[in-house]
């Protein structure tokens, strides 16, 4: 499937990025291709997009990040979420269903899958 | 809110390592990218091709990052800032024109300014100053008045213990006291005052105490000082041990109980106070003179303050106070002192008298600086203006020349804004730098200005100093945005619009048209305000000239002056009395010495001792009618040099109290129209005796002038001062064979020896004094003249530069013209007639504006109507030549035109 641009859906990104790492910490890498996985590939999270926002989630203080190992042995720099990070996560999380109910009863998708 | 900071922080001062943790970063997703593909099985040299394809270049990906770096607008802000210093430090020339200018003006701008509010706007340094207001009595007073702004002693009790709307009140009288000083005598101005003055002002005590109730409720009882800071560091070297000591004023041994907190000089700028002394000392401060003990109404002597009870504006309190005050007058009506003052017809303008409540940091010397420092200020914010003009007209050529560059960037994905935020950055360098070097020129300005505008023992006295405060750096900051503003947005805003096809084509040989229009209009407002300049500069030198001219009326080279007050050093009226005999003897035989002659009254100093007389078949009483006096010795008019014009001078026989008067021709012709003014009587009205018309007018000497140059020359009578009994202090005049300035140390020395204890003071020349009296004259023409120079020149250069690049513009076509035969003279006739629609459109706004803004000017003007007609056309003149002269240039230059070299162009 081709990935959505993702500067298509403003603050999609954001969501995705906190909610990929609401399990575990990840390098960038690791973040788009959990992104990924988690829309069944609907996401495919380019770098130039990508890396701005790690940065300036992480000036906004949602996220923290550190330098670790990878799988290749080689040194990348892992984000993990921060106390804001999760609230931050809460709060879109509550917005997201909010507005995916009301398009979905606005566009008629629920009936149509009836 | 901290991660934002913390983040702020790193992007300004870690920049390398974030870019260097980016650069890695980034290099470790390649890397992972690459491991996955391998790993999928993919060959190693597609992977690696596969990763760059997946990152899209990296050199994005950073920008990208970093524009949405918290702090990302410092960045650019640096960058445009650059950009900016290296453009204009490309361009060397346009740069020192723009921030000289620049300087100048706003440097000329602070500098009025800076004089402006410290003179006239600022307030006291007390407690709330804005509560603090002048309580003045408007209308005529009838008796004796020390001024517009004084009340009597009583009616100042009577305000402050019946007012409802001051929280407190005080009142002071300002005067000078001897103070000994080893063996000499020096004479300080003293501040008499209430017992609340300290206490109401809000001031302390550095050292010791103020004075409060105790040391001011029983007249001649508290012997108490307290010294001014300054003075008290100049005079006693800051000496902690003075509290306690005892200091002679006026031969009146006094103790100092404190010292004032620093910075406050008294209520009164331009006089400020060394010593003060509770008022209830009176007696011992001003001797032989008791207008606290005898509780007269009718002498005027205290100026009364009073502080606003919170909440009270001046309006409530001005019209609360009116009931009060209108009692209290027809309580003063009913007196005998009153009717003996006052005919029955002044009763009822003077029941209505008023209460005027003004600010409490008003005093003279602002009331006669406000306007001229406000027309001088004006006049430097037109120079400013002509200047943000020329600037305005630089970078709108530079914007036509910049065209591609900014085609270029905007091709290149620059946005608007961003290129008029570069122009903006731009300005603001230029006037940032103008300012800079402005306030450092303001500095020296205010030096030098100050320095010609006091006197030289006066300066070191003065509270107005050229240190920049933080007032004046908020000004000069506020004028440098606002300039930059003016002189920048035009042309930004068209650079903007630049049409980047056009402007990439090439055009190299035909200059843009773009603001041809703008620029000419710029540079008929320009001639406009310069024209303004020059008639202001014409009018106030003119002026200065017609005061210089006009002189007081008698001969003033070979004069020297000085006063001397006997009673200030514990003399009675007789012993002043015999000083004055042996002074006169004394000087007379000092080598050099022509003549000597004293008066009670000093002339041209802005003084006058007024009284109402009463006649035969006259009466006038209301101050404006009063004559001037004096008591003079009999040499008086020989000294100065007045001839007796009819009649006789005094004789050292004339020592019978007022039976003999010497008038002016005013005098007779004001009061005795049509007959002999010798043999008429007259009479001084007085409030504590009716009086009866004996004194009999002996002698009539011409009319001059008496308080100041710009007076008409005012009735004036004297009298011989050795038929007064209570002479104080006099004003000696010495006229002297050779030129008296070098007499000065001489005589001052000699006046030491005669006695010590009597200082001489204001010891200088009559033409010292009368140059000193013009010297805001002086100031504002020689501003005035400097800045209209000053504009001119803006205004030509402006001229000069449009007329030269529309020449520029038209090379092509001036060629063409001259290769179809068209004679030089046709090439400098048309250049020259764009040249004069330009001034003539400029002089004719610059006339008319000229024309209503001189009424603004009127009352600063001596001698001439402020539409001279010669100073404004000489003024146009000289603008329409200078700047025709200025366009000759380029059209000589259009005229040189070669055809084929023209042709060949593009």
């Amino acid at each position: 499937m081709a990935g959505i641009e993702s500067d298509l859906l403003q603050g999609t990104l954001d969501v995705l990025i906190l909610k990929a790492l609401a399990l575990q910490e990840l390098h960038g890498m690791g973040i788009s291709r959990r992104i990924g996985q988690m829309t069944n590939g609907a996401f495919d999270v380019k770098p130039g997009s990508l890396f701005p926002a790690l940065h300036r989630m992480e000036e906004a203080g949602w996220l923290t990040s550190n330098w670790g190992l990878a799988e290749t042995n080689r040194r990348a720099k892992f984000y993990a979420l921060t106390r804001t990070g999760r609230k931050q996560l809460q709060t879109e999380i509550e917005r997201w269903a909010r507005i995916s109910f009301a398009m979905a009863a606005a566009l008629g998708i629920g009936q149509e899958a009836l | 809110m901290i991660s934002r900071l913390r983040a702020l922080w790193n992007n300004a001062f870690r920049r390398k390592q974030l870019d260097r943790d980016l650069d890695e970063e980034l290099e470790a997703y390649l890397k992972l990218v690459e491991a996955e593909k391998l790993r999928e099985g993919m060959d190693p040299e597609e992977a690696h091709a596969y990763a760059r394809r997946q990152t899209g270049g990296t050199d994005q990906v950073i920008q990208n990052v970093r524009d949405v770096r918290t702090g990302v607008w410092i960045d650019r802000l640096m960058q445009d800032v650059q950009y900016g210093i290296r453009t204009l430090a490309n361009n060397p020339t346009f740069s020192l024109v723009s921030v000289g200018t620049l300087a100048l003006g706003i440097g000329a701008n602070t500098a009025m300014f800076s004089l402006l509010d410290q003179v006239v706007l600022r307030l006291l340094p007390v407690r709330h100053p804005e509560q603090l207001v002048i309580v003045k009595e408007t209308g005529n007073h009838y008796g004796n008045s020390f001024g517009p702004n004084t009340m009597s002693w009583p009616l100042f009790e009577d305000l402050r213990s019946n007012n409802q709307v001051f929280s407190e009140m005080f009142c002071r009288f300002p005067t000078h006291v001897t103070i000994g000083y080893s063996d000499q005598t020096v004479q300080i101005s003293a501040e008499l005052v209430s017992s609340t003055y300290f206490q109401t002002l809000g001031v302390e005590a550095v050292l010791g105490r103020t004075i409060g109730h105790d040391d001011d409720s029983v007249p001649d009882s508290k012997p108490v000082a307290v010294l001014s800071y300054s003075f008290w560091q100049s005079y006693f070297n800051g000496d902690h041990n003075i509290i306690g000591r005892t200091i002679a004023l006026n031969g009146q041994a006094m103790t100092v109980i404190g010292v004032a907190q620093p910075g406050f000089d008294g209520v009164e700028m331009g006089e400020p106070a060394k010593v003060f002394v509770p008022i209830m000392m009176k007696t011992e401060m001003t001797p032989h003179s008791d207008g606290l003990k005898d509780r007269r109404r009718r002498l005027s002597w205290v100026t009364t303050y009073g502080r606003l009870k919170p909440g009270v504006s001046t309006e409530q309190a001005q019209a609360s106070l009116q009931p009060l005050l209108h009692s209290i007058l027809e309580m003063e009506v009913q007196q005998p002192e009153f009717t003996r003052s006052a005919t029955a017809a002044d009763r009822e303008p003077f029941l209505r008298n008023r209460i005027e409540l003004l600010p409490g940091s008003d005093n003279d010397l602002r009331e006669y600086m406000r306007r001229p420092l406000w027309v001088l200020l004006a006049l430097t914010a037109a120079v400013l203006l002509l200047a943000c003009a020329n600037l305005a007209n630089l970078l709108l050529a530079r914007a036509t020349t910049r065209e591609k560059e900014f085609a270029v960037r905007l091709a290149i994905g620059a946005g608007r804004a961003r290129i008029v935020r570069q122009l903006l950055v731009e300005s603001l360098l230029l006037s940032g730098a103008g300012a800079v070097v402005g306030l450092m020129l303001a500095y020296a300005a205010d030096r030098i200005l100050l320095r010609i505008y006091l006197p030289a023992d006066a300066a070191a006295e003065f509270v107005v100093s050229p240190i920049p405060d933080e007032r004046m750096l908020a000004f000069t900051f506020g004028v440098m945005l606002l300039t930059s503003l003016v002189f920048a947005l035009l042309p930004a805003m068209r650079a903007s619009r630049t049409e980047i096809t056009l402007a990439l084509k090439d055009r190299s040989g035909v200059a843009s048209t773009g603001g041809m229009s703008l620029r000419r209009l710029l540079v008929s407002i320009q001639m406009a305000l310069s024209l303004l300049l020059l008639v202001g500069a014409g009018l106030f030198v003119r002026t200065l000239r017609n005061l210089e001219n006009v002189g007081p009326g008698f001969p003033t080279d070979h004069l020297l002056t000085f006063t001397t007050a006997p009673t200030l050093s514990g003399y009675s009226f007789a012993e002043t009395k015999s000083y004055y005999d042996r002074l006169k003897v004394d000087l007379e035989t000092m080598p050099g010495v022509t003549s000597i002659g004293f008066s009670t009254m000093p002339i041209l100093r802005g003084y006058a001792w007024q009284n109402a007389i009463v006649g035969k078949d006259f009466e006038g009483t209301p101050i404006e009618q009063q004559p001037v006096l004096s008591q003079i010795d009999p040499n008086y008019f020989a000294t100065l040099g007045i001839p007796i014009i009819a009649g006789r001078a005094f004789t050292a026989q004339d020592v019978a109290p007022t039976d003999y008067a010497v008038v002016n021709e005013s005098f007779a012709r004001e009061y005795f129209p049509g007959r002999n003014p010798l043999g008429q009587r007259f009479g001084l009205v007085s409030d504590s005796q009716s009086v009866t018309p004996k004194t009999e007018v002996i002698g009539v000497i011409p009319d001059r002038k008496y308080r100041d140059l710009r007076e008409t020359p005012p009735p004036q009578a004297y009298f011989p001062y050795l038929a007064v009994s209570n002479v104080r202090g006099m004003t000696v005049y010495v006229r002297t064979q050779g030129d008296p300035r070098q007499f000065g140390d001489a005589l001052r020395e000699r006046m030491h020896q005669f006695d010590p204890h009597v200082p001489a003071v204001d010891l200088q020349t009559v033409n010292e004094q009368i140059g000193f009296s013009l010297r805001t004259e002086r100031l504002v023409a020689g501003l005035s003249a400097v800045f209209g120079g000053f504009a001119m020149m803006l205004a030509v250069i402006g001229l000069y530069g449009v007329m030269a690049y529309t020449v520029l513009r038209r090379t092509r076509e001036i060629g063409i013209r001259i290769a179809l035969g068209a004679l030089r003279s046709n090439v400098i006739a048309m250049i020259m007639r764009e040249v004069l629609v330009l001034i003539g459109s400029g002089l004719a706004v610059g006339v008319a504006l000229a024309l209503v803004l001189v009424n603004l000017i009127r009352s600063q003007l001596y001698g001439l109507n402020a539409r001279d007609p010669l100073t404004f056309i000489s003024s146009a003149i000289v603008l329409a030549l200078a700047a025709g002269l200025a366009g000759f240039i380029p059209a000589l230059r259009a005229s040189g035109v070669d055809p084929t070299t023209a042709l060949r162009q593009e």
